[in-house]
């Protein structure tokens, strides 16, 4: 979506215009929603928060400072919602091992070995601290430059790489140990 | 801590976006061989498509959202606003009305200040009961100046002409105060307090209410 849309669309909601939003729910629903199913790994809580994130950035939208981009805002504003959530959950990590991860179409054709990868690498990031896991999802899952995962963490640009770095060595060390890592990685 | 190795490192980090980090020159039992086996296999991981129904029911809470007063008072107040401190720039070139609100709004704030201490100061001294009527008045004249100096800031805020016309009006009403305050309170000089009074409200209220014309002045440029 282009930039000069999100602003007439953010003008509009502050004008008192509230299905205009719908606009920028429909364009983020997914990212938020993926964002928040890889940081809690449970569907159903990634629904709420989902649901949650946007309501969030309905309230707080006159916050939103003109000429800005809307995507890492609406990013931080849902980061904030889940770390509140996963916070208070306390989740533990080891009882939701990416049970739930929903299927997706497997584009090689290999759905079972697909889904199997998935759920393990689900898992491994649920048993990261949620600082290291965050910087890990914004960079590999939704693909955000270093720049950005910084502006929307409030992490200094050195300290997110550090972050990167920390958690794939733990997540090599984790696969190594279960035996995953001989399987994949030396593909 | 070798800042070489980090810069190296960091480097690396960012290079590895799980979709083309050179592994040639790793070796192959590098742990960069495998953080990049890590990262493609998360990039390649499908996005998980939310519920159909997801976004009508989040347009359903939104439509149900009633905002507390309290809340739409408090948003209203930490909406970002162009607020800059410029005072030379505010004689010289235009300002804007927030800018000019800002202005207003210290002059407020400064007066309650002097309206507290005032008050505590004079309460202090015992010359609530023994000064003379107008002495005796100042705290209130400067919580009330005060009052109103933060209330044409506020008014400003809407950025409009009539707004400047009140704010102009204001300033004007509020230099000839000051003078007048400090000839009244030189008048009676049979307390030390009053000399300082005197002193207070013409050394400040006049500077003060010219700076603000000026602003006022710079900023009605705009519609010029």
């Amino acid at each position: 979506m282009k930039q000069i849309d999100e602003a007439e669309i953010i003008g509009r909601v502050l004008g008192g215009d509230r299905e205009a939003f719908a606009v920028l729910v429909d364009a983020y629903k997914g990212p938020v929603f993926s964002l928040a199913l890889r940081m809690t790994g449970s569907i159903q809580d990634a629904d709420d928060l989902t649901q949650e994130s946007f309501l969030r950035a309905f309230q707080f939208l006159g916050r939103f400072r003109a000429g800005e981009r809307f995507f890492p805002w609406l990013y931080t504003v849902s980061l904030n919602v889940i770390r509140n959530h996963l916070r208070k959950a306390k989740a533990l990590p080891e009882e939701t091992v990416g049970n739930e991860v929903p299927d997706a179409t497997d584009p090689r054709g290999d759905a079972a070995n697909g889904r199997e990868k998935g759920r393990r690498l689900q898992g491994y990031l649920l048993r990261l601290s949620v600082p290291v896991r965050e910087v890990l999802v914004l960079r590999f899952y939704e693909g955000l430059g270093f720049e950005d995962i910084a502006a929307v963490t409030g992490d200094s640009l050195s300290s997110a790489k550090m972050k990167v770095y920390r958690g794939l060595e733990k997540i090599r060390v984790m696969m190594e140990e279960d035996g995953f890592a001989d399987d994949e990685t030396r593909s | 801590m070798d800042p070489v190795k980090d810069r190296e490192l960091e480097k690396n980090i960012e290079a590895l976006d799980g979709k083309g980090f050179s592994t040639e020159t790793c070796e192959p039992e590098s742990h960069w061989r495998k953080f990049d086996a890590i990262a493609r296999m998360m990039c390649e991981e499908p996005a998980p498509e939310p519920p159909e129904d997801l976004g009508e029911r989040v347009m359903a809470r939104i439509r149900a959202h009633q905002p507390s007063l309290w809340k739409v008072f408090g948003e209203a107040l930490l909406r970002p606003r162009e607020v800059s401190f410029h005072p030379l720039n505010a004689l010289r070139a235009p300002v804007s009305g927030q800018e000019c609100s800002f202005y207003f709004i210290m002059v407020g704030v400064f007066y309650a200040i002097l309206g507290v201490i005032l008050m505590v100061g004079l309460q202090r001294l015992g010359a609530s009961l023994v000064a003379p009527g107008w002495v005796r008045w100042q705290p209130q004249i400067a919580l009330v100046t005060a009052g109103c100096m933060s209330a044409i800031g506020l008014y400003l805020l809407k950025d409009g002409k009539l707004a400047l016309r009140m704010a102009r009006v204001g300033t004007l009403v509020y230099l000839g105060f000051a003078l007048l305050n400090g000839i009244f309170a030189s008048l009676e000089w049979d307390i030390p307090v009053s000399a300082a009074l005197s002193l207070l409200s013409t050394l400040v209220g006049v500077p003060t209410g010219f700076f603000l014309i000026r602003a006022i002045q710079n900023c009605g440029k705009r519609y010029a």
